[in-house]
């Protein structure tokens, strides 16, 4: 028993001076071991022979240590609620949201009123009529313009139709009577649809005296159709069957949701290093490689925020029923590149900005104006100049063409092969600030002055 | 008698100096923090300026276009010239094919299509009906409805004129050929907004969610800020004296009101002017609706300022409301196509009526009494987040308290130093 344990100390005292030659005079480790026979220099053999593997093979070295740094990431993780909340539970949640709020995919039965002063059969089946349309319904019949008028800047209706006096006598007597149509036009969608919808429908109707006055005249059926609408617009939603609203929004909004949560966790994720003073632990374990230690570190969110956006892309192409024109490693490319760049500009906040506190503004500050200048609500090609390159510098602007592109068209991909070269441009970004970021975790220099009271 | 009358006048006196006293720490932690500055100052005096200059141009204008035109014929040309012609379209390139004009499309040179048959001329020379095509955009939705607007138009006026010619023809004078072919005319009334500026559209929304995110946020930040600071990680400081619940929530308060009511003048008062969006409110109704909410969105602050354990927390946990809200108010889908839940889910947040009852006023004009509904509601959650930020920043004052009297009778003598008792 002595002797074995006498050994065991021999053994690691044996080890700790090959290391401290290994390490101080730079010579080979293989050759200190091979100068001996003896039993505590060969059960010193097997344990360096063990170690050798990381200095033989630098890339499995880099590996594990990527793989304990993520390791470590991963216990930080499940340490706070806040982590939890910002790559999953957030993220579901919107997902959840916006799936549910555009559900229908088109308006429908949206409140109008109608103001008629006529009260006679003609007036009461143009009110049908109008009534009738899936967009529109009537709820209210309203005695006077004015009654309406308040109404709708109440915003109990978004429209109105006032049918005047005497409008079937003018009729008959071909004095052209006016029907005139209100509707709120402050809001971008609803009132769009309503202008459509009530031109569309008093058009129809309008055209449908002309051709009951046509057949009292004894003109024949396919003749009138010719006289009264020479010309027919058929329309046509090139590569999108389908006038869904959730085609147009959901697709962009989520993108820039999860943008939002990718950034502001990059930023978090290594500005607590700096503001808990923990990042000397962090680049240990790295073994001093900032390109270890930021890899190492981001990779469960890529991970995490990679899944995330695949669920994305399940509820919006298989439950929402969004038409798909590309194959699943498409999609599942995109989606990568899309998360990587945004985390390659998390980096990049956190490296120009040390101080977590304005870089978390700054990436606030840049992912909230995404969704202006990613150019889906408002065309980018309409913008002054100085914004449409502007523009380019966010991710999910090319994600954007890409989905437009290749995912809902169907185009081949030369169409959009630009944009997944862009999003990889994004990943040189941090290339830029790296050694900056490098030293703030050295040398800890940004401190957040906290005066404890 | 006397005796008790100056009790209570020195009680109030007190709490208004109390009150005041806490106004002022808070204007000193506010104005001594950058990063609170920045989000308080300059992210309403620069968000407005920014979005206004991007969404300048405010409507799609000469949204380029391919014509087919496999008529060729003087008509064809006619009807490509009048596209040409309207505001919203601007034939890019016409005598082309097909095949060319989806290829140019999916190069996005041309955001639209329209096919022109090739009978066109003959049909109309020979009164048979004519089809026209539009191909049109689905990814953006304004260059659909300026493809739509554009054609839809052009469509009606030459079919109109068509009508009449033949009319006439017949043997019509020019207004019975007129009446004839529109027995009834249309008078289309757009209300507010009238041109469908996109800038009219977004604005008055962004400009109220940023007043309230930002407070929200900002009071998070400090509320964070303070657990940090403050030894044992409490919200309320551990002094010797205690705190008044209301006069610290009314304080607070006071202090983020007095700011938020000065941004306002700016936010709602010159950006709108300056920029030319709609104007039509009066400055009374605009108090009476911009008072609760200011009021409602600083105590939901408050209250919600307690569950942010750090600095950054709020920002993390909070920020990412600002889109869904935006969604929620019904200013891009209408209310009328909501699930209850949702719309149960909108009244707890102040920006979905000021937002909704801003836009009424400010574009349509609506008065104090059209606009009761949002009022009365925005009232009602600053009543009820009054009570609930007095609820949790009493708790945490008598946590505080009890935390204090709990270590004071800590055998370590460094301990009650540090909160100030003996030693």
């Amino acid at each position: 028993m002595g002797v074995g344990r006498e050994k065991l100390g021999a053994v690691r005292k044996v080890n700790r001076a090959i290391e401290y030659v290994v390490a101080n005079y730079n010579i080979p480790k293989q050759k200190m071991c091979d100068s001996g026979a003896s039993v505590f220099r060969l059960q010193a053999n097997i344990k360096i022979a063990r170690k050798q593997s990381h200095f033989t093979e630098p890339m499995k070295s880099i590996l594990i240590n990527i793989r304990k740094v993520a390791i470590r990431e991963v216990n930080r993780m499940s340490s706070r609620w806040l982590y939890i909340l910002v790559v999953l539970v957030l993220p579901v949640l919107t997902i959840l949201f916006f799936a549910s709020l555009f559900k229908d995919g088109v308006p429908t039965k949206m409140p109008i009123a109608i103001v008629d002063l006529d009260q006679t059969a003609t007036s009461r089946k143009i009110a049908r009529n109008i009534d009738v349309t899936p967009l529109s319904t009537v709820t209210k019949n309203l005695q006077s313009e004015t009654e309406a008028m308040s109404e709708l800047r109440t915003g109990n209706i978004y429209g109105f139709v006032v049918i005047p006096k005497n409008l079937q006598a003018d009729i008959l007597a071909s004095r052209q009577p006016v029907i005139s149509y209100y509707y709120q036009n402050g809001f971008l969608i609803a009132g769009g649809l309503m202008q459509n919808d009530l031109t569309l429908i008093l058009h129809t109707l309008s055209g449908g005296i002309n051709i009951q006055k046509r057949e009292a005249m004894g003109q024949a059926e396919n003749y009138i159709m010719s006289q009264v609408q020479p010309i027919q617009l058929s329309t046509h939603q090139l590569f999108n069957p389908t006038a869904n609203y959730s085609v147009y929004i959901s697709t962009i909004v989520l993108p820039i949701m999860l943008q939002l949560f990718i950034l502001l966790m990059t930023v978090y994720s290594i500005g607590i290093e700096i503001k808990e003073k923990t990042s000397h632990e962090w680049l240990r374990l790295s073994n001093k490689s900032i390109f270890t230690a930021i890899t190492g570190k981001l990779l469960p969110y890529t991970v995490i925020f990679f899944t995330v956006m695949m669920f994305q892309n399940f509820m919006l192409y298989k439950v929402m029923q969004i038409p798909m024109h590309t194959s699943l490693g498409w999609l599942m490319l995109g989606s990568l590149f899309f998360v990587l760049s945004y985390q390659a500009i998390g980096v990049f906040f956190i490296g120009l900005l040390p101080l977590m506190r304005h870089s978390l503004n700054l990436a606030a500050f840049y992912g909230i104006l995404a969704l202006t200048l990613c150019g889906f609500s408002f065309p980018i090609e309409a913008m002054p100049p100085v914004f449409q390159y502007w523009a380019s510098g966010f991710p999910v602007r090319h994600y954007m063409h890409i989905f437009q592109s290749q995912i809902l068209a169907g185009f081949e991909l030369r169409y959009s092969i630009l944009s997944y070269l862009y999003l990889l441009l994004f990943l040189l970004l941090p290339l830029t600030i790296i050694n900056r970021l490098k030293s703030a975790l050295i040398y800890q220099t940004f401190i957040e002055n906290v005066h404890k009271t | 008698m006397k005796n008790k009358n100056t009790t209570i006048f020195k009680q109030i006196s007190e709490g208004f100096s109390n009150t005041f006293r806490i106004w002022m720490r808070e204007f000193q932690l506010i104005f001594s923090d950058v990063g609170v500055m920045i989000l308080i100052f300059a992210v309403p005096l620069i968000y407005p300026l920014l979005y206004s200059f991007i969404y300048y141009p405010e409507v799609v204008r000469d949204l380029p276009i391919a014509v087919v035109d496999l008529s060729n014929s003087a008509d064809s040309r006619q009807f490509a010239r009048d596209l040409d012609a309207t505001p919203d379209l601007k034939v890019a390139i016409s005598s082309i094919s097909m095949e060319e004009a989806i290829l140019m499309f999916k190069n996005s040179e041309v955001r639209g299509i329209v096919q022109i048959p090739e009978t066109f001329s003959k049909d109309i020379a020979m009164q048979r009906q004519t089809t026209v095509s539009a191909y049109a955009d689905m990814g953006f939705f304004l260059y659909y409805k300026a493809l739509m607007t554009g054609t839809s138009f052009v469509a009606l006026e030459t079919g109109n004129q068509i009508q009449i010619n033949n009319l006439m023809n017949e043997g019509l004078t020019d207004r019975q050929a007129e009446i004839t072919a529109e027995p009834v005319r249309l008078v289309d009334n757009a209300m507010a907004n009238q041109a469908g500026g996109f800038a009219s559209y977004g604005i008055p929304a962004a400009l109220i969610l940023i007043i309230q995110q930002t407070l929200i946020i900002a009071i998070g930040i400090l509320a964070g800020t303070a657990r940090e600071r403050h030894i044992f990680g409490t919200l309320v400081p551990m002094d010797r004296k205690k705190m008044g619940t209301l006069r610290l929530v009314i304080g607070k308060a006071a202090a983020y009101f007095s700011i938020y009511a000065m941004l306002c003048v700016y936010m709602l008062g010159m950006i709108p002017e300056w920029f030319g969006y709609g104007q039509s409110a009066d400055i009374t109704d605009l108090i009476a609706l911009i008072t609760p909410f200011i009021l409602s969105s600083i105590f939901l602050g408050l209250t919600l300022s307690v569950i942010f354990k750090n600095r950054e927390s709020s920002m993390m946990l909070y920020l990412f409301t600002s889109i869904p809200l935006l969604f929620l108010s019904g200013i891009i889908w209408p209310l009328s196509n909501f699930s209850p839940v949702w719309l149960a889910v909108r009244e707890i947040f102040p920006s979905s009526n000021a937002i909704f009852g801003y836009i009424k006023m400010n574009s349509l004009g609506a008065s104090i009494f059209e606009t009761r509904k949002e009022i009365m509601s925005l009232w009602i959650q600053t009543g009820v987040y009054f009570l609930t930020a007095c609820i949790t920043y009493g708790y945490q004052v008598n946590f505080s308290l009890h935390l204090r009297s709990e270590l004071a009778s800590h055998p370590y003598r460094e301990i009650r130093q540090k909160i100030g008792i003996g030693g």
